[in-house]
């Protein structure tokens, strides 16, 4: 197997100009940032020149010194400093303007990544950059067994087939596996007349009884001293927070130590697209049809990660696939959690059919979700309490996120706004269940109520757009 | 096999009701995975239980989940993954299991679990009766009905031997009366724990279909469709249970005669011939009424009526030959039900026997009683009334059918 690298990633939408990074950069490396914020094309837009560390660097190709070489270990582009001759070849051949003369003394400067803690990162108040570290889960997972056969008869761009591959090869062959009439054992996991898809056991519970009969299997491999194996469900939302809730809450009650994961494609995909609980206000399904007098679902979602924080399981969590690194992070504890007590992953999972996304669409739509705050990314501990693990500050407007996807085609003004203020108000709660109570609304309890300034308001941010190399 | 649960020798003789009866069966047999949840009359049932395990006298997993429906489904967890499990129930409660309950017999799982028998919600009520059971008769599950505290006690560890053979591999009810059984006091002589073991032998409850990394396998998916190897291999699914449940006959036959070898106490299988050999009209009865159906019986010998009886132990599978030739010679039949079948307005017993008959190459006439709905009291009275129809209608009488015995109780 090849080996992938980590990276820095640049959201160009994310960023307002700080020059953050490049304070951060030059601070570490007394003298010139390696890294450059520099206004884009579009109005107000900017765009960033760093080192890609790219697998066919041209800057190593014309370098006539050897001074740069890419090294196979970290996959950086090392230049070497006794070596360079200074001609400056390799700035001119480096189509990212990320390899430039230091204007002072002149040498070559490029980024380095940091050791793997890049200062630009941690300096960027926006999260507009971004650590990478998706190369390491490749390195650590890629040549684990895939659990599925490879025909699984998923949608195209199926988040949840994504989903079950990458938990399954994380958790191995020591596991029991639960998987709930809908998408998943429909795809062919289970399978048909005698012919599976799964290579761990695995089967059809209820679509009500999935925590219950999880429960039975580990309190009796628990008794008989095989307390190894991961008992785990990977269930749809409709059997979990709808017909089969009885069974989580009660497991969850129990303190029943499996792992349950709530693959959260907002509704019965596999039955025809219809409404749960778990489908969010205004979206269009089969049974929440658009027409002259209704326009979608009209009560608003059910939030079962909260509800199994109240329950004060072992472990909680959200998750997106856009964010596969924390995905992996927040599957280890859920893992180990589940030997402990009841362990609750919940992914949310957009259904490129169901949905009307684009296949391609699927991962763009779980980053705008969670950029947008209609998804939040925490995790809880009875211990440690709620955090979040992405900060909901600084959200893109939910309508950015609603353009996206064709179950929301149809919303009016007043829908989006009714939908933006339920995300409004889910983080504001959120936040108080982390312990963060905002500047703002702090400012504002202890204000007089005539007050016209909003105290401790953010400033808005300073453009530094002289900041060039 | 685990070392706890051994019971203390100095006191095998209690005088305890049908639900302690029921959780000393339970407990002698061993279950490694117990699931709770009361309701009325089971209720001190699984408070045995639970009392038992944590008093170490049983060394059982004690899940107390949140309905009854959780109940079935744990234990079909439990069962995949290789546990001997138990478990009981009565009407709303076994109505709420349905969904796991009627899946149960099809994954094949072989476990016991007590119905306390109940009349059913609405009309509202809490009382005996054995409308829960007789409903779900055509689910799948073998029905057992007890007359006695000790049959109680004495059948568990019979059924999960009948459960757990390799012909069988299916779930047994044990059920005996709410109210009458489950609260009603007698003596109860435990058997051994040494003599269920032996009796018991090993557990092998998911050679078939198991839940186990060490043997991954894909349990119950998808069959069927619209025509080919599909459908016929739901077909071979299907008519494998039937087998089973036909098998269960000779196994149950045999749990019995075993069981009576190594504790002396020789239970009726199937059905129980009383008062038979010279009988000219005959009661058919099942589970506690049987009692006072007997002293009735005697009473009208007595007055030099040749009556009969025959109690129904083993209702699923139904013991068709056995009904057939123990009423061949008979010249009327009166069939006591607890419970109503609403769709031939008869009692389900009598139903089944009518069904039974069939076979005959005479037609015997027969009436169908129903007492003892909603926690009535059926009487020797009641019998004696039923006894008197019963004669009336092999004299060629018209005897309208049903008749209900409790109607005009005062």
């Amino acid at each position: 197997m090849s080996i992938a690298y980590d990276t820095i990633a640049f959201r160009s939408a994310k960023c307002d100009g700080c020059g953050e990074c490049m304070k951060a950069c030059a601070a570490v490396k007394q003298g010139t940032s390696r890294i450059s914020i520099v206004p884009g094309a579009r109005d107000g837009a900017f765009e960033m020149a760093l080192c890609r560390q790219c697998g066919d660097p041209k800057c190593v190709m014309v370098c006539p010194a050897g001074a740069l070489s890419k090294n196979a270990g970290n996959g950086i582009v090392d230049w070497a400093a006794d070596r360079c001759v200074d001609c400056l070849l390799c700035t001119s051949g480096c189509a990212y303007g990320a390899i430039s003369a230091d204007p002072i003394g002149g040498r070559v400067i490029k980024c380095d990544q940091c050791g793997g803690d890049p200062a630009c990162v941690g300096a960027c108040p926006t999260d507009a950059l971004e650590w990478g570290s998706a190369g390491s889960i490749y390195n650590r997972f890629g040549d684990k067994e895939d659990m599925f056969v490879p025909g699984l008869a998923g949608c195209q761009g199926c988040n949840s087939e994504l989903i079950m591959r990458h938990v399954m090869r994380r958790i191995g062959r020591n596991s029991v596996l639960a998987t709930p009439p809908g998408c998943i054992p429909g795809m062919g996991s289970v399978g048909y007349n005698g012919k599976t898809g799964t290579k761990v056991p695995v089967f059809h519970p209820l679509l009500t009884n999935t925590a219950s009969m999880l429960a039975g299997v580990r309190r009796y491999y628990d008794k008989i001293g095989r307390k190894d194996i991961v008992v785990m469900a990977l269930a749809g939302d409709g059997g979990t927070v709808d017909c089969g809730f009885h069974a989580v809450s009660g497991a969850a009650e129990r303190g029943e130590k499996i792992l349950y994961i709530c693959v959260d494609n907002e509704g019965y995909m596999n039955t025809g697209m219809q409404r749960s609980g778990a489908t969010p206000y205004g979206s269009w399904t089969s049974t929440t049809p658009v027409g002259d007098k209704l326009k979608g679902k009209t009560q608003d979602a059910k939030n079962m990660p909260m509800i199994m924080v109240a329950h004060r399981a072992a472990y909680v969590a959200t998750a997106s696939t856009a964010y596969m690194e924390e995905l992996y992070d927040k599957l280890d504890r859920a893992i180990e959690a589940s030997f402990h007590g009841f362990s609750y992953l919940h992914i949310y999972s957009p259904c490129p059919t169901g949905w009307r996304v684009p296949a391609n669409k699927v991962i763009e739509a779980c980053r705008l979700s969670v950029e947008s705050n209609f998804v939040t990314l925490w995790e809880y501990t009875p211990e440690a309490g709620l955090r979040f693990t992405r900060s909901p500050d600084r959200p893109v407007p939910v309508v950015d996120y609603a353009r996206t996807i064709g179950k929301y085609r149809h919303l009016d003004a007043d829908q989006l706004a009714h939908i933006q203020a339920k995300v409004d108000e889910q983080v504001a709660l959120l936040k108080r269940l982390a312990g963060e109570v905002s500047a703002v609304s702090a400012a504002r309890a202890a204000a007089p109520e005539d007050s016209s300034t909003s105290a401790g308001a953010v400033p808005p941010p300073l453009r530094h757009e002289t900041f060039r190399p | 096999m685990s070392q706890a649960a051994a019971l203390s020798r100095d006191s095998r003789t209690l005088v305890i009701d049908g639900n302690e009866a029921a959780a000393w069966g339970a407990a002698l047999s061993r279950p490694d995975v117990v699931a709770v949840y009361p309701i009325t009359p089971q209720s001190s049932l699984v408070e045995y239980l639970a009392k038992f395990i944590a008093e170490g006298k049983m060394d059982a997993e004690l899940m107390d989940v949140e309905g009854e429906h959780s109940v079935l489904s744990v234990l079909h967890g439990a069962c995949l993954a290789g546990g001997r499990t138990y478990s009981a129930t009565s009407a709303q409660g076994l109505a709420y299991m349905f969904e796991p309950y009627f899946r149960t017999p099809g994954l094949r799982l072989p476990m016991v679990v007590s119905l306390v028998t109940r009349d059913s919600v609405t009309p509202c009520c809490v009382w005996g009766g054995q409308q829960d059971a007789m409903t779900v008769k055509e689910v799948g599950w073998i029905q057992m009905y007890c007359e006695t505290q000790q049959e109680i006690c004495d059948s568990i560890p019979i059924a999960y031997k009948v459960a757990e053979h390799a012909d069988v591999m299916l779930p047994v009810n044990v059920c005996h009366d709410g109210n009458y059984l489950s609260y009603g006091v007698a003596r109860v002589d435990l058997p051994e724990q040494e003599v269920v073991d032996a009796f018991l032998g090993e557990k092998n409850v998911n050679w078939h279909a198991c839940l186990d990394p060490e043997r991954p396998m894909a349990v119950d998916p998808l069959t069927g469709g619209a025509g080919g190897a599909g459908p016929s291999m739901f077909v071979r699914y299907r008519k494998g249970q039937c087998a089973g449940m036909s098998a269960a006959l000779d196994v149950i036959v045999a749990a019995h005669e075993d069981w009576g070898r190594r504790t002396g106490r020789y239970w009726s299988p199937l059905i129980e011939e009383y008062r038979m050999e010279d009988a000219e009209v005959a009661l058919v009865t099942i589970g506690s009424m049987t009692g006072a159906a007997k002293d009735a019986v005697d009473e009208a010998r007595l007055d030099g009526r040749r009556v009969g009886l025959v109690k129904i132990k083993t209702f699923r599978p139904f013991p068709a030959k056995a009904i057939a030739a123990a009423l061949s010679k008979v010249k009327a039949i009166g069939v006591v039900d607890r419970a109503v079948n609403f769709g031939w307005n008869c009692g389900p017993v009598f139903q089944e026997v009518l069904a039974a008959l069939y076979a005959l190459p005479v037609r015997v006439p027969l009436v169908s009683f129903i007492g003892g709905l909603a926690g009535a009291d059926i009487t020797p009275e009641h019998f004696a009334r039923s006894i008197a129809d019963t004669i009336r209608l092999a004299a060629g009488e018209q005897v309208s059918s049903p008749v209900w015995l409790n109607e005009f109780d005062k």
